[in-house]
């Protein structure tokens, strides 16, 4: 077997990132209809990958992560309509929003535990949506317009390098020495911290990144449905779809995201032409099974019984 | 003057909005308190409770407090196989809830939530319903209540105290109580685990879906599909406030929530969101401060 040699090579991280490219490259060709489609894709793929950075790699369950999508959204609106900056640079202050709100949010709930960190996340994103429904320079409950076109392509490559980025860090970060402290506060925190991680620090660590990563998907988001309107942006509907994917591909894993993104992907977009609400249906069951019956998702249970591939789908 | 009475009211109101919010967060409590499991899909609970009185009301015409029995008797029902299905294998045979049970707990019955949300909007559609009856109101002095908030503060109080006599003065009771602190002593004196958790779960969703009911008082057009969006933060908020396994704490939670949202859009210009928020974040110094909750 030539495995070892495959293995070291790194074949998920290069395979993503050569899927990544080509549809870059290939993306003028790509008819309007289908780019939007891939374009939503790859948006949502960006929004499992950071949830996984905390919920996947250290079990710290997220309800909130709306949050940071969310206002990820706002600041390209705002920046774009009020200061009339390009929507890329709008996408980056994004990024730079989602990133000091995670790590002020962070600084407070991971401390929590458990249930408790669910709780605190969730309710945070339930009261930052009644807090911006009053600030009046955020649309004054009324949410962002903006009027900035129809422009496929400039989404496609701003989403792509984000998810490029993105995907390479998980791979670094899981592949690297601060790899080993995250799965070890992942099964004992508190045995971590006897051995001398510092858990505090990579959890928030972690927990910033997430919501950069967040917050750079959320401004794309807004970019491509022209604006924010709280409650849809505000939608705990979001947080439940990024935990769906995450469940479904496998948690903690580096291709489990990019899975469970497409596997929901592909159930919401065949059965909306059907009946409006019934992918959700069928999304929640095939999560309550998979969290009861088959906990790992689809990479960890292929990790599990067949134990030769575990190098090449991390 | 004017701005006292106004006061007054808001107080009231708030301490009758606090019972209500107090009884719904109480079934979450009782399931917490007994196999140390957060219900993500609580507020669907909840939605499914209200939805049964409507119907009772719609085919039956049955006012909301005559519904109260009959969803608890289902909510019983519902317990059991809920406890049967998303409990029973975390908790069989381990002597405490671990974290990874913990996550695998709030994951499938987020997924429950999600599914059982959607499944009442294809049945029911999102359109908002309600249940006519407004058995008027109390004047007392220059305040005037609502008899029927009146009445659902009276239920809920005694639906609280209720649950405290069952856990404190029976033997089953007394079971659920041990088995909440210490399964393996449990075990040891000859009760049987399974049997005591499960009859603590379905106590929680009798109370659950009782609050649902009831809660449809306070929202005479506004039973939906997605009612568990709101109730269910909150009741977490109350939960933690009161601190979980405490039956007072529901009570205490709930009142403290029901007034700083009622007395607190006062102060705040009439700004529910604002005030909403305010009572949200409450969670949050309580549990870095105190986070066993208010309650000793």
């Amino acid at each position: 077997m030539r495995l070892p040699a495959l293995r070291s090579f790194g074949p998920t991280i290069w395979g993503i990132e050569l899927f990544i490219i080509v549809l870059a490259g290939i993306a003028r060709w790509i008819p309007d209809f289908l780019l939007t489609v891939l374009i939503q894709l790859l948006i949502f793929a960006a929004l499992a990958y950071s949830l996984n950075l905390i919920t996947g790699l250290t079990g710290y369950v997220s309800f909130g992560h709306v949050v940071f999508m969310a206002f990820g959204g706002y600041t390209l609106s705002f920046g774009v309509s009020a200061l009339s900056l390009p929507p890329v640079v709008g996408v980056a202050l994004g990024a730079v929003v989602g990133l000091a709100l995670a790590l002020g949010i962070g600084a407070v709930t991971l401390r929590f535990r458990g249930v408790y960190f669910a709780i605190a996340t969730l309710v945070i994103a339930v009261a930052a949506l009644r807090l911006v429904l009053v600030i009046n320079e955020l649309g004054d409950g009324q949410g962002i317009p903006l009027n900035i076109g129809f422009e496929p392509l400039s989404w496609f490559y701003t989403i792509s390098v984000i998810l490029a980025i993105e995907v390479g860090l998980t791979y670094r970060i899981t592949h690297g020495r601060i790899g080993y402290g995250i799965r070890s506060i992942k099964s004992d925190e508190d045995a971590a911290k006897t051995v001398g991680i510092n858990a505090a620090r990579v959890k928030l660590f972690l927990y910033a990144m997430s919501g950069l990563f967040a917050g750079a998907a959320g401004g794309v988001y807004a970019w491509t449905t022209s604006g924010v309107f709280p409650y849809a942006a505000f939608d705990l509907t979001f947080s439940l779809q990024m935990l769906a994917m995450i469940v479904i591909g496998g948690m903690g894993t580096l291709l489990g995201p990019m899975l469970g993104a497409v596997v929901v992907n592909i159930t919401s977009n065949y059965f909306l032409t059907v009946l409006i609400g019934f992918q959700y249906i069928i999304i929640g069951l095939v999560v309550m099974i998979i969290a009861l019956f088959v906990p790992e998702g689809i990479v960890g249970t292929l990790r599990k019984y067949i134990p030769e591939i575990r190098g090449i789908i991390e | 003057m004017a701005d006292a009475t106004l006061f007054v009211t808001d107080l009231a109101f708030g301490l009758l909005l606090g019972c209500i919010f107090a009884v719904i967060a109480h079934g979450l409590n009782l399931i917490w308190g007994v196999a140390k499991v957060v219900n993500v899909a609580h507020g669907e609970f909840i939605m499914l409770g209200a939805y049964g009185a409507y119907f009772l009301n719609l085919y039956l015409g049955f006012n909301p407090l005559l519904s109260v029995p009959i969803d608890a008797v289902i909510g019983l029902g519902v317990g059991v196989l809920f406890y049967f299905g998303f409990l029973h294998r975390e908790l069989r045979g381990k002597e405490s809830m671990g974290l990874q049970s913990e996550m695998v707990t709030l994951v499938a019955t987020f997924g429950l939530a999600l599914f059982l949300t959607n499944a009442a909007q294809t049945l029911w559609t999102g359109n908002n319903v309600g249940i006519p009856w407004s058995p008027g109101a109390l004047q007392i002095g220059p305040v005037q209540l609502p008899l029927g908030g009146i009445y659902v503060a009276i239920v809920a109080v005694a639906i609280i105290a209720l649950s405290h006599a069952f856990l404190s003065k029976t033997y089953l009771g007394n079971a659920i109580r041990a088995y909440s602190q210490d399964i393996p002593a449990t075990q040891m004196i000859g009760i049987n685990p399974t049997f005591v958790a499960a009859v603590g779960t379905a106590v929680g969703f009798c109370v659950t879906m009782a609050g649902g009911a009831l809660l449809t008082v306070w929202l005479p057009t506004g039973i939906n599909p997605s009612l568990g969006n709101l109730y269910a933060p909150i009741s977490f908020v109350i939960v933690v406030l009161g601190g979980p396994g405490k039956m007072w704490g529901s009570l205490v939670g709930g009142l403290t929530l029901g007034v700083i949202i009622n007395v607190g859009q006062l102060f705040l210009g009439n700004n529910i969101s604002l005030a909403e928020a305010i009572a949200f974040l409450t969670l949050i110094p309580v549990l870095l401060l105190r986070p066993e909750g208010l309650l000793r």
